[in-house]
């Protein structure tokens, strides 16, 4: 079983109900946000109107004049309690490469750009994050974080912006960072950014307060339906999945991105299925097993 | 169609907003004044959720290109018909060749224009509903400008019984520079310390210019958080917590000395302090609130909020009653 503490349920204004998980964030608790919401969406409720899964946490919207706010609560609560066993839970999901060009240029003059606002005006965002991190070489620090596969804890923020967080890692070897003293008002579309113990692919230029360590080659939001692997809802990100960086050059980013441009570029993918319990008895290593050669 | 002449100072096409699309971090959008935009619905005798547009603070200036019947709600914008001031609250008859010109309102932020049929743009993702942060919906989705013709659909058979109609004064919102606004305390609020609880609800807060249909922000006292450790994965600032997904109206700490409520438009989610959320009727309060203006923030139980909506209900009831067709 998880070993997770009782969930916590709150009312948010007369819409919503915010279920609490855990405050700090474990893979267990994303597992079980998870499995209510998808227990929750199958049930086609007359009445609720958005279901989120979150990192730690999960959110509903609901229609009052259709659910009683009790009624829900306690409905929810019986979800909760019942549909999170781990030795019945399956997810079918995918692994996606993220091919990225760390420590790139674009990044650096958005670090610079934005010091006033950073806690470390000194260092580029890369710079930060390798010193508060204990890394001294750039190539080492690239393979760590490029080698640990990350699974997709929620998608939000702007459409199409996913968290994800290191599989199989203890949290003293996750790399961490602190975010922005005051947001950013630019962001380079693609840049990766991490906050916390999180990394986020940023779709489309806008705010931001995560570290700039690199920019992905390809895009995770396709308006325009260009690109094959798209085409079904426009965003690459679906919570459960599980994203693993590849790092690459500056000829290698600027051959993927050509091949975005003309919408000839093919995700690399591979569907699997995830099983929590797998992960909750065997850890690190069962994620390598799920990664096999991919 | 409507030919835009002046779009004014941020027009957009609204409707009641869209649904089931939060976990992709698609916010709903929507009226942010939803009892005026209902109003001008039903002076028109549309349904409550036809496409209108919304106005913001100075209205713009419009050529309608067939015969239509309109109904202007809202922030009590000057307006003029071929010159002569024409009454908000009330269903206009207008005809092709007719400019309806709309200056700046001494009151309130958001007004509508309502049209029978309602403004015929595609649904995006179920809704007609502009949401410029990534120009999803609405007119092309961004906010309309000079020049642009914007579809509008027949008039209902039988809407122009509806002409002469208006909507009798004590249903009309006040738009105060005070505001009482209601919030049910939580969330993830315990990394607050019960002085700064106290503070938040004891205190005067000011509309900062900065405000918009993503975020209203505020300025008003210091408040403290509790400087605890920052639960696991959140980063290292008291004010940060595992990012969650936000409701529509969460009450949001961003630093000490700032408070955030978000609107229609929202970030869907993210990792400051949440102390509660605003109840779904007072955010139309909000989104009529000027900057500068002030407010306070009074703590509902569930109960209360739920008597809030059942008021609005059964007043929209009794409007319904007097002006339907």
């Amino acid at each position: 079983m998880f070993n997770l503490p009782e969930t916590h349920f709150n009312f948010g204004g007369d819409e919503y109900i915010y279920a609490e998980i855990s405050r700090d964030m474990r893979i267990e608790s994303n597992f079980k946000a998870l499995a209510v919401t998808d227990e929750l969406r199958k049930r086609e409720i007359p009445g609720i109107i958005d279901i989120v899964s979150s990192n730690s946490s999960y959110l509903v919207r609901y229609n009052p004049d259709i659910i009683s706010a009790r009624d829900l609560l306690d409905y929810l609560k019986e979800i909760d309690l019942t549909k999170s066993d781990p030795t019945k839970l399956h997810f079918s999901v995918r692994i996606v490469e993220i091919p990225a060009w760390y420590d790139d240029p674009v990044s650096k003059e958005f670090s610079y750009r934005f010091k006033n606002r950073h806690p470390s005006p000194d260092l580029s965002d890369f710079e930060f994050v390798m010193k508060v991190n204990g890394f001294t070489d750039k190539e080492a620090f690239i393979k760590c974080h490029s080698e640990t596969p990350y699974l997709i804890t929620m998608v939000g923020f702007l459409p199409g912006t996913a968290w994800h967080f290191p599989l199989g890692l203890q949290p003293n070897e996750i790399i961490q960072a602190p975010k922005y003293n005051s947001p950013r008002t630019e962001t380079p579309e693609r840049g990766i950014g991490l906050g916390g113990a999180f990394n986020v692919i940023y779709p489309v230029n806008g705010p931001g307060s995560y570290q700039l360590i690199g920019r992905s080659a390809i895009p995770v939001v396709d308006q325009n339906n260009q690109l094959e692997d798209l085409k079904e809802t426009s965003f690459l990100a679906r919570p459960g999945d599980i994203w693993k960086y590849r790092p690459i050059n500056e000829s290698q980013y600027n051959k993927i991105t050509s091949e975005v441009k003309t919408g000839k570029y093919r995700y690399k993918m591979k569907e699997i299925d995830l099983s929590p319990l797998e992960y909750a008895e065997k850890g690190k290593q069962y994620v390598q097993e799920l990664m096999g050669d991919f | 169609m409507i030919e835009v002449k002046d779009p004014g100072l941020w027009t957009t096409v609204q409707d009641m907003g869209r649904v089931g699309k939060y976990h992709l971090g698609i916010p709903p959008s929507g009226a942010a004044d939803k009892y005026s935009f209902i109003i001008g619905n039903l002076l028109v005798g549309n349904p409550v959720e036809f496409a209108a547009l919304e106005m913001t603070l100075i209205g713009g200036e419009f050529e309608f290109h067939k015969n239509l019947i309109i109904a202007l709600t809202g922030a009590p914008m000057e307006a003029y018909l071929n010159h002569q001031p024409l009454s908000l609250w009330e269903t206009h008859y207008v005809k092709e060749g007719d400019i309806l010109t709309i200056k700046a309102c001494p009151i309130g932020v958001k007004s509508y224009l309502c049209i029978s049929g309602g403004v015929n743009v595609p649904d995006v993702l179920g809704s007609k509903s502009t949401y410029e942060l990534s120009q999803i919906g609405g007119f092309r989705g961004r906010k309309l400008s000079a020049g642009d013709r914007i579809p509008i659909n027949e008039p209902l058979p039988g809407a122009s019984k509806q002409i002469g109609k208006f909507t009798p004064l004590e249903f009309v919102p006040s738009f105060h520079h005070f505001q009482e606004l209601r919030v049910m305390m939580g969330m993830t609020g315990y990394l607050m310390n019960d002085h700064a609880l106290k503070t938040f609800l004891n205190s005067e807060w000011m509309v900062a210019h900065e405000s918009n249909r993503v975020a209203y922000r505020y300025k008003g006292p210091k408040v403290s958080f509790t400087e605890q450790h920052p639960p696991f994965g959140a980063g290292n600032s008291f004010s940060n917590v595992v990012d969650i997904a936000y409701p529509i109206g969460s009450v949001l700490f961003t630093n000490e000395e700032e408070l955030i409520v978000l609107q229609n438009d929202a970030t869907t989610g993210g990792g400051f302090i949440t102390i509660g959320t605003v109840i779904s009727q007072d955010l139309d309060l909000i989104a009529q609130s000027r900057p500068l203006s002030k407010c306070r923030f009074i703590a509902v139980t569930i109960d209360q909020a739920m008597q809030a909506r059942a008021e609005r209900t059964k007043k929209l009831d009794a409007l319904v009653h007097l002006i339907k067709r």
